[in-house]
């Protein structure tokens, strides 16, 4: 757009928190790679689209070989920029540059992704893809339809033009529906079906549904992560409708879909920051140019109008002018202001905390640290043996591998759905169950987060509920069903009240062992829950094939180990 | 090279100093602690100590409420074996208890009880630990159909035939002739896997006292009257549990059984008793692992890891104690499993080179962590149970094909498009139009 729109926008990406959740240590993962990549991909791309030149469309294939190599989001990319051709034909803005820069973005780029393992032959095979082929294929017939069009006579065009769309078109219909009904095809995966259709997820598969990042977004989390760039992004989409270019059209493209899966999963805020970025980069740096444009001219104006001695209409229009500019520039430098105190201070408080070492006020006003994650990784690690495998929920997978050095069953790479089902089973069952599943997957300690003592919310009775529809949802956990686990009246209590395979199930009685003879609060009675705010219901009882190995001073994690089978029979 | 000097002198006074202990170990394997209910015990089944002290252990008498009974000193047992020949007694003197006498056998000492028609509540408490129950005080084993004459009318002095044997020549020796039987009947638990029935009654058998008239269903009926019960615990230690302390006296081994048809024949009980003992002592039916090789097929040692589709052969060195020395031991039944959670390759070894049994197979097309596991658990035999993991990786990635050959075609094209576009570089750089010389 210009010079100073670029500046701004760069100036907003740095300190915006949408992107820094993603980048900050302790919580980086391939995304803040990946945004990057993104960005010089598109960057790119329009350039190459501006240019026609095939030396920018090879480096935007390029860029776009790092994107693939560097997240899965890359699906988004090739979807954006056919996308984004379609468009352009549809406007009837097609010509030779975007059919040279998408014929060798799409070609070039397509064979560098499928060097990468992972993707493999999923561009020809998988429906998320298609569209890029699909746009290819049509460039190919526009472009050709176009060299005939200026090669022949109307009317032998027309007839052409007709039989011909009409025999390619149910060629194609019937090619795709071949192809998807055979399954060669294949249908949209989970992860990506669910940002179509929402509550696919939630039915389907609990373990992508029960990861926090892919729940919808809120109002709430929009404006902490984007704040004034949120009021700022409709301008910018206006500036750029006003004068539409090609480039214009991608921007304003990218923007809307991308809000529209920013709505969807919060995780893709992310995607959303840089656009929002960029357009309010647009806005500001337009209107503050139309404004300083005022400032500036009726400067020299106000001068040659003295000079030539012109009528005092003049300086008094200017003046108003003046000093709407004045008061314009004043607002929006205010709103930058805040934005930047507003992104200082979500990055230290909500971006920036670490959340391994926990700290609360006590009533005094003191603080109080917890640092009870550290203290068990820590005594796992010295006195375990070097090859015992811990079982625990996925959460704290990484946690353990990189502290506590031993081997676990899941860790946060959810990759292997059976797997991490198996552990739910084993956590959701009886202790004589539980003991098969944990002598199957060879387990020697069970880790479990309890946050009833401090009041600590995210503990694993929380997360329980995730762990029975997960582990209920392969065909070995089928006889566990989330409903056995509620009240008869529906609600997921662990009190006297809460439903008997709840009371006995493994978790409960890992997370409140001994619990039972334990004062936590002033006035109630022993093994009063801080989190459920209840007494529970199950409290004196023994276990038989776990005993207690370590609980960590505020009983925030506790840790199990399996007993042998007893020497002389059975249990 | 110095450092290498002391390793090895260590080695040597390691050596020194340990092979006493060893050699002490080995005999030390032999200490029966001998607990009697009195000192006539010693005289009555005096048969059946010689024996012991034929094959060799060393046996140390008490009376079993001795008050001087200790089983261990500085924190170690001082006996390997214990036999109570003590059906009566209440308590234990001494130190000792029915949770000692567990603590024993969960550190692998072996134990031999005999208990009676009259049963002492310590020796009740040891067999429901063990996994069996001894029926009510006054009870015997009746049989009205396999009696001998000698008894006093009740039938108690009952004949099993060898065929209620259990059915493992290592625990009961291979003897045919009838055993004679005066004590009470034991339950084994159905549910503990441990557990077997050694000697049964036949189907004619019952347990009840033969002077109360029946007024319920006895306790044990025909082949579930247990007279002798074992167990082969998690640790490979043994308890052989009689009903009958009679089983073991010189009158029984001695006397001759009418089988009812008029012929007298000795009595199996002297050849089951020295079997028996000599099983439940871990003197037969004890095998050992003295080494695992696996390697790659034609290699020597382990490597670092393996890979997938690889050719592994596997090796196991198992011995068996066979009087008193460690024979290499050769079944044809023994399986190995390379495991990954499931086992993805189950294969039975065969004897290989000098004394080895294993076997070859190759490693599926699945990489991951892997175990070799060998679990071998027979009647009569200790367990084997060994596990060693190795972990499998994927192909490297110059060591798939270099050319595949359902894609020569694609090769072909490629090549041929080269050198095609190649000539016709030439010829299109270099064709000059006819028209040219025509016009000149």
């Amino acid at each position: 757009h210009s010079v100073g729109a670029g500046l701004c926008a760069a100036g907003m990406i740095a300190i915006v928190p949408g992107y820094i959740s993603r980048s900050v240590a302790g919580s980086y993962d391939n995304e803040g790679i990946a945004i990057f990549c993104m960005l010089f991909t598109y960057y790119l791309w329009i350039k190459s689209v501006k240019t026609g030149n095939i030396y920018w469309s090879a480096l935007c294939a390029v860029a776009y070989f790092y994107m693939v190599s560097s997240w899965g989001g890359y699906v988004f990319l090739i979807n954006m920029i056919p996308l984004h051709v379609l468009v352009l034909m549809i406007c009837g803005r097609f010509s030779h540059r975007v059919y040279v820069a998408y014929c060798t973005v799409y070609t070039l780029g397509t064979l560098l992704s499928m060097q990468i393992s992972f993707v493999g032959f999923q561009p020809v095979q998988t429906s998320e893809h298609m569209l890029a082929l699909g746009v290819f294929g049509l460039c190919q017939i526009y472009a050709f339809v176009e060299y005939l069009r200026a090669n022949m006579t109307p009317e032998y065009f027309n007839i052409l033009f007709k039989s011909l769309v009409i025999i390619i078109s149910s060629i194609i219909a019937v090619g795709l529906g071949v192809l998807t009904l055979s399954g060669k095809v294949a249908p949209w995966t989970g992860r990506f079906y669910s940002l179509l259709d929402p509550s696919y997820a939630k039915n389907n598969i609990p373990i992508i549904a029960s990861v926090s990042e892919h729940q919808p977004t809120s109002w709430s989390s929009f404006y902490f992560d984007l704040q004034i760039l949120t009021f700022l992004f409709p301008a910018g989409l206006y500036y750029c409708f006003s004068k539409l270019t090609d480039h214009n059209i991608f921007i304003i493209l990218y923007g809307v879909f991308a809000v529209y899966f920013a709505g969807v999963m919060v995780r893709l805020m992310l995607v959303l920051a840089p656009v929002m970025c960029i357009l309010s980069g647009i806005a500001v740096s337009s209107s503050l140019s139309t404004y300083m444009k005022y400032l500036d001219g009726s400067g020299s104006q106000t001068k040659a109008a003295s000079k030539q001695g012109k009528g005092r209409q003049d300086t008094n229009s200017t003046q108003q002018r003046e000093g709407t500019a004045y008061l314009f520039v004043v607002l929006m430098t205010f709103f930058l202001v805040t934005y930047t105190t507003h992104c200082i201070w979500v990055t230290s408080e909500a971006y920036s905390s670490p959340s391994i070492v926990l700290s609360a006020r006590s009533h005094d006003g003191g603080r109080i640290i917890f640092d009870d994650f550290r203290e068990a990784y820590w005594w796992l690690r010295e006195n375990t043996p070097e090859d015992a495998k811990v079982m625990s929920w996925w959460d704290y997978g990484y946690q353990i591998t990189a502290m506590a050095n031993r081997t676990v069953i899941v860790d946060n790479n959810t990759w292997n759905n059976t797997h991490i089902s198996r552990v739910g089973q084993a956590m959701a069952s009886t202790e004589d169950k539980a003991y098969e599943i944990m002598r199957e997957l060879d387990v020697d300690y069970v880790l479990v987060i309890f946050g009833g003592l401090t009041g600590y919310s995210s503990d694993d009775i929380n997360k329980f509920l995730w762990m029975v529809r997960i582990g209920g949802s392969t065909p070995e956990g089928e006889h566990i069903k989330e409903k056995d686990y509620y009240t008869p009246s529906g609600e997921f209590r662990v009190d006297g009240e809460g439903s008997s395979t709840l009371l006995n199930c493994l978790m409960y009685k890992m997370c409140y062992y001994r619990f039972g003879q334990v004062y936590t609060e002033t006035g109630k009675p022993p093994g009063y829950d801080r989190v459920r705010n209840v007494v529970i219901g199950n409290k004196d009882f023994e276990l038989d094939v776990l005993e207690e190995a370590y609980t960590s001073e505020h009983w925030i994690v506790r840790i199990y180990k399996v007993k042998d089978l007893p020497n002389r029979g059975t249990r | 090279c110095l450092i290498h000097f002391y390793k090895r002198k260590m080695r040597v006074l390691a050596l020194l100093f340990l092979a006493p202990l060893f050699l002490g170990a080995c005999l030390a394997q032999k200490r029966v602690l001998v607990l009697l209910e009195n000192v006539a015990v010693k005289e009555t089944h005096s048969l059946y100590f010689s024996m012991l002290q034929r094959n060799g252990f060393t046996l140390t008498y008490k009376v079993a409420d001795d008050p001087s009974i200790t089983l261990k000193k500085y924190g170690e047992h001082i006996y390997d074996n214990i036999i109570v020949f003590a059906p009566t007694v209440e308590e234990f003197g001494g130190s000792l208890s029915a949770e000692a006498m567990m603590d024993f056998v969960d550190n692998g000492g072996n134990l031999l009880v005999t208990a009676g028609s009259v049963t002492g509540d310590v020796l009740r408490e040891i067999a429901s630990e063990s996994g069996f129950e001894v029926d009510e005080d006054g009870t015997y084993v009746i049989d009205h159909h396999n009696f001998d004459t000698k008894d006093g009318g009740y039938h108690t002095r009952v004949i099993s035939d060898a065929q209620n044997m259990v059915k493992s020549d290592l625990i009961v020796g291979t003897g045919k002739l009838p055993l004679l039987y005066e004590g009470t009947g034991l339950l084994t638990d159905p549910s503990n896997p441990l557990v077997m029935d050694i000697l049964t009654g036949s189907s004619t058998a019952y347990t009840h006292n033969p002077s109360l008239p029946i007024k319920e269903y006895p306790h044990t009926v025909g082949k579930a009257t247990v007279m002798i019960a074992g167990l082969q615990a998690r640790n490979n230690a043994r308890i052989v549990f009689s009903g009958s302390l009679e089983f073991f006296s010189d009158e029984f081994f001695q006397a001759e059984v009418d089988t009812g048809n008029g012929k007298l024949v000795p009595s199996g009980n002297f050849e089951l008793a020295e079997a028996l003992s000599l099983w439940c002592f871990k003197e037969r039916g004890v095998l050992r692992v003295d080494g695992i090789q696996h390697s790659r097929v034609g290699e020597g040692s382990a490597p670092e890891f393996y890979t997938i589709r690889e050719m592994v052969q596997f090796y196991i060195d198992v011995k068996e104690k066979v009087n008193g020395e460690w024979v290499p031991f050769k079944p044809t039944d023994m399986q190995l499993e390379f495991v990954r959670i499931d086992p993805f390759v189950r294969s039975t070894m065969h004897v290989a080179k000098s004394e080895l049994i294993g076997t070859t197979f190759k490693i599926p097309d699945v990489y991951g962590v892997y175990q070799f596991k060998v679990n071998y658990q027979r009647l009569g035999l200790t367990r084997i149970s060994t596990s060693t993991q190795v972990s499998v990786r994927p192909l490297r990635h110059n060591q798939y094909e270099r050319f595949i050959v359902s894609a020569y075609p694609y090769y072909a094209s490629a090549f041929s498009m080269m050198f095609g576009v190649f000539v016709f570089a030439f010829v299109f750089l270099y064709h000059s139009d006819e028209t040219k010389k025509k016009t000149e």
